[in-house]
């Protein structure tokens, strides 16, 4: 077992509610965001202004709504290194589809919802039957889609790039879901930040209050165990895949009706920023640990770092290292807060 | 039996043909026929880039060499990786399948130096385009196509004088590309106004929107923006709109949606480098050297942009960019 | 055949398996009744492992008669051993290290409340049954949210066969459980169990340790090669006579005649443990 066991008596010591706070997978990353809010307030002086704020988390939103799925899936133990470019093929799909055939958008979308959840119930089949790491099954179908995204777009478009779906029927209505700017007091604010949130609810509800949660905690953490008992791992972790294509479909969508055409070649590289929100959020790489909201904050925090940069306007040629600088600050927070809340029990 | 009879049969036409003298009458049609692009051996022509899969911009350069390809009756061959070792290994590997000429892209002189050494001393004649104007002589090529992306940029910050710009961003959106370090480079010399670069990440569409609102938001007298590729100035459109800004628009190398955009004032002018030239000229130099000699530019790189399109030309060039040549 | 009260839970009579040609075990009888405890003790590859298996479902028998309540059954899967009211609780536990103590105690089996979509796990239910259960096996956990990676190894022995008892086991298969475990967790695991049988359960206790099944079994079947050593009640023997049969008196004594010719020191010690044991004469 991975916890060593407790004190002489066999017995644990209650926890005091703040202990039990500290002992939430989240709480780490939450005060590396309140750090670097309160750090960013300090140094740039654009970053404290509503307008600001609806930036950042746009741009957080446009992390969190994959790291949603993907903590998910990390909590259920497994990896999927194909994320980001299904959200490309997703809305490679729809627009293609839509142009091509001269149809609806929606009807586009409808497709590309179709495909996209079959690509993911394709890595949870194949991960299932193979037995082989999910790491090496998505690896592969992530350089496959990477293929198929450029050979397909080439042989269709003849171009890299889809062409502009803006002036086609359906165009303003998918718009409208997946992609509109609205105003509140004043403030402009996308509307994938309210989906975000939404995704956030329901996994987070999903996690902790139904029996499917249970099992993601269950097959993450020990596989062989939940089988004992008669958790059905194998459908779990098929639906878990699922649901990494189905927020791959919505972000795509997001994509596509927000930038009207789309590059071939986006999305490469997105996946890993995906399992980083996951893990700054406290996921545990090996599994059956974590939390939607964790993985929330850690978009959050990414949102925050990459834009903080440039209202701090520091030279861009060190924004990769002030990335990758405060991520590692707010995951060591994130281990420190825990091993303290953990020697505390 | 009767392969023997075939044989027999080719061993006497061999020794006829073998008997036959050179030069003549037959040789001359058979030079000109040549020239004119029907008869002949097929020549086999590689190009290797340092381009990321599925860049449009490169597309577009393939498609040039693709067109000159058919007229001149060219097998062509493509590859690409934007690692210089590895573009070194493709070179290589054409240099062994001996291709009759490389077209080669020198974003990274010195891990392609030796395997271009290579080239010249196997008899391959080697052409570069896009960058490597200063190394492409010294190295053994017999041509360079490009823009220089520094004079490109030069051409750009006046542009952007004309607008009346006085203080503008330039989004590079791809970190430690020397051509695009160049171009901003080349920008902020003939600008006349204040300008600063803003490092965006080329691959994620949202991030390049919400970094760009967000100078916009943190900087409200910027009043205008220089993008170095066609979709990401689309972008910061979007994004000057969004955050209620007047910025202006202006970008780099093109595409349809952007034409579009230029006849509808979204962006003010797009500096073209003319991809499409470089590789329809590089594969029409080698062939043009393969059958006569020829050699373009005398030892000077042979420009192919900067060309200007704004409002005033963008319904010539739309038809072009429509399919996706220009 | 009809079932009868007095019918014990479970019995086996002349049970065999064989795996190919290799004979796995031979004429097994064993019993166990409500309220008892039938240890089955053995050396690794006695076969105690097989005759597990074939009671809990996961492997058919091939000679012989398995009844259940008096009624003849032939398993064909765990699920089918479960819907009779045989559990097995095995020796790596099904338990999640790092989830809370009631979602482990419920895992695979939640209680839900609402409909349709809305349909969620009954978390104050599970919460409370799961700490007033563990309470009725003497196990006071003051917080049931604790990871149950937190729980020394007899609690989470102790909080398995609690989880299998809730869920209505009548017969409890309980694979080692004192295997891994230090003398004083042991102890603590052989008071649940014997807490288990107070409650009506029948208990059928794998060990290849007599000190732990002696003070708690009521029958013991020994084991050796797949074969029937010894079958006894309590009443018919001993700890040390259980312990000689176990250890292969007949063996010892032979054991001490080789080392004594071959002039190794100690034999004689070894030849006169034998008959302390009472398995020499």
């Amino acid at each position: 077992m991975t916890i060593a066991p407790p004190a002489a008596d066999e017995r644990v010591a209650a926890r005091s509610s703040f202990r039990k706070l500290l002992g939430r997978p989240e709480i780490g990353a939450l005060i590396g965001a309140i750090v670097l809010f309160v750090f960013f307030s300090l140094v740039a002086d654009a970053f404290l202004r509503a307008s600001s704020f609806s930036t950042v988390l746009y741009s957080s939103a446009s992390m969190g709504i994959m790291a949603v799925s993907v903590s998910l899936l990390m909590i259920g133990g497994e990896f999927d290194l194909s994320a980001g470019v299904m959200v490309t093929s997703s809305a490679l799909i729809a627009s293609m589809f839509s142009y091509e055939l001269t149809l609806n958008v929606w009807v586009g979308v409808v497709v590309s919802l179709v495909v996209t959840l079959a690509l993911g119930f394709l890595n949870g089949l194949l991960y299932v039957r193979t037995g082989l790491p999910s790491f090496i099954v998505t690896l592969g179908t992530f350089f496959m889609l990477a293929g198929l995204n450029l050979g397909f777009t080439k042989l269709i478009t003849h171009n890299v790039a889809t062409p502009s779906i803006e002036d086609m029927d359906g165009f303003s209505q998918a718009r409208a879901v997946f992609a509109r700017d609205f105003t509140i007091g004043g403030v402009q604010v996308n509307i994938s930040v309210l989906w975000w949130i939404v995704f956030v609810a329901i996994a987070t509800w999903l996690l902790l209050r139904t029996r499917s949660g249970n099992w993601i905690f269950a097959v993450g953490g020990s596989a062989a165990s939940a089988r004992a008992v008669g958790v059905p791992v194998t459908r779990t972790k098929i639906a878990l895949f699922m649901g990494v294509s189905f927020t791959a479909w919505f972000y795509g969508m997001h994509i596509l009706f927000n930038f009207k055409s789309v590059q071939s070649g986006e999305g490469v590289g997105n996946e890993f920023f995906y399992i980083i929100c996951a893990v700054v959020g406290g996921c545990l790489l090996t599994g059956g640990y974590g939390s939607a909201i964790g993985a929330a904050i850690g978009a959050f925090i990414w949102g925050m770092t990459s834009n903080g940069i440039v209202y701090a306007e520091w030279n861009p040629d060190w924004f990769k290292f002030f990335l990758g600088a405060m991520l590692l600050a707010a995951t060591v927070v994130n281990l420190v807060v825990r091993r303290r809340a953990e020697a505390g029990k | 039996m009767k392969r023997k009879v075939i044989a027999a049969a080719l061993a006497g036409l061999l020794a006829l043909s073998a008997c036959s003298s050179s030069g003549g009458k037959k040789a001359d049609e058979q030079a000109t026929k040549a020239l004119n692009g029907s008869g002949g051996p097929r020549l086999k022509i590689a190009m290797v880039t340092h381009s990321a899969q599925g860049d449009a911009f490169w597309d577009i350069v393939q498609k040039g060499a693709q067109s000159a390809s058919a007229k001149d009756n060219v097998q062509f061959l493509y590859a690409a990786d934007p690692d210089g070792g590895k573009q070194a290994q493709l070179v290589q590997s054409y240099i062994d399948q001996h291709v009759d000429g490389l077209i080669v892209t020198l974003a990274k002189p010195d891990a392609l130096k030796d395997v271009v050494a290579k080239a010249v001393a196997a008899k391959i004649p080697v052409v570069t385009i896009n960058s490597g104007a200063e190394e492409s002589a010294k190295f053994g090529a017999l041509a360079h196509f490009g823009q220089d992306e520094n004079i490109a940029g030069q051409a750009a910050g006046e542009q952007l004088n004309k607008a009346g710009i006085k203080k503008a961003v330039c989004l590079i959106h791809e970190q430690g590309n020397v051509g695009l370090e160049a171009r901003c480079a080349g920008a902020k010399k003939t600008f006349s106004g204040q300008m600063q670069n803003l490092f965006v990440q080329g691959a994620n569409m949202p991030q390049v929107k919400s970094a760009v609102t967000a100078k916009l938001q943190a900087d409200k007298g910027i009043d205008g923006i220089l993008a170095l590729n066609a979709q990401i100035a689309l972008t910061a459109v979007d994004a000057a709109k969004g955050s209620g800004s007047k910025a202006k628009v202006a970008t780099f190398d093109m595409n349809k949606d952007l034409v579009t955009a230029i006849k509808d004032g979204r962006i003010q002018f797009a500096v073209d480098q003319q991809p499409y030239l470089q590789g329809y000229e590089a594969v029409d130099e080698l062939w043009l050297y393969k059958r006569n000699g020829d050699i373009l530019g005398g030892g000077q790189p042979v420009l192919t942009g900067p060309a200007i399109v704004d409002k005033s030309n963008a319904d010539a060039v739309a038809p072009y960019a429509d399919r996706g040549t220009r | 055949m009809s079932t009868t009260e007095e019918a014990p839970l479970v019995r086996l009579e002349g049970v065999g398996k064989r795996y190919g040609n290799i004979i796995a075990l031979r004429d097994i009888d064993l019993e166990v009744g409500a309220s008892e405890i039938t240890c089955v003790l053995g050396d690794n590859g006695a076969g105690k492992s097989t005759l597990i298996k074939i009671v809990a479902g996961l492997h058919r028998h091939d000679e012989g008669v398995f009844r259940v309540e008096g009624e003849k059954v032939s398993f064909g899967s765990p699920r089918e051993a479960l819907e009779r009211g045989i559990a097995t609780v095995y020796q790596d536990l099904a338990v999640v290290p790092l989830m809370p103590v009631w979602r482990n105690f419920f895992l695979g089996s939640e209680k839900r409340t609402g409909a349709g979509p809305f349909k969620r796990l009954d978390i104050p239910f599970m919460r409370s049954t799961a700490k007033r259960e563990l309470l009725d096996m003497g196990i006071d956990l003051r917080d049931v949210d604790q990871p149950i990676g937190t729980l020394s190894g007899g609690e989470r022995q102790c909080v398995a066969i609690a989880r299998a008892v809730y869920f209505g086991a009548k017969v409890l298969i309980l694979d080692e459980p004192t295997a891994a475990l230090g003398v004083k967790q042991a102890g603590v695991v052989l008071r649940y169990i014997a807490q288990a049988r107070e409650r009506g359960l029948g208990v059928i206790f794998i060990s290849h340790n007599p000190h732990h099944a002696y003070p708690v079994g009521d029958r013991f079947l020994l084991l050796k090669r797949g074969r029937t050593l010894g079958y006894h009640t309590k009443e018919d023997i001993s700890l040390a006579e259980l312990t000689a049969e176990m250890a292969g008196g007949a063996e010892l004594e032979e054991l001490a005649h080789e080392l004594e010719s071959a002039g190794v020191q100690g034999a004689p010690e070894l030849r006169e443990d034998a008959r302390d044991l009472g398995v020499s004469d």
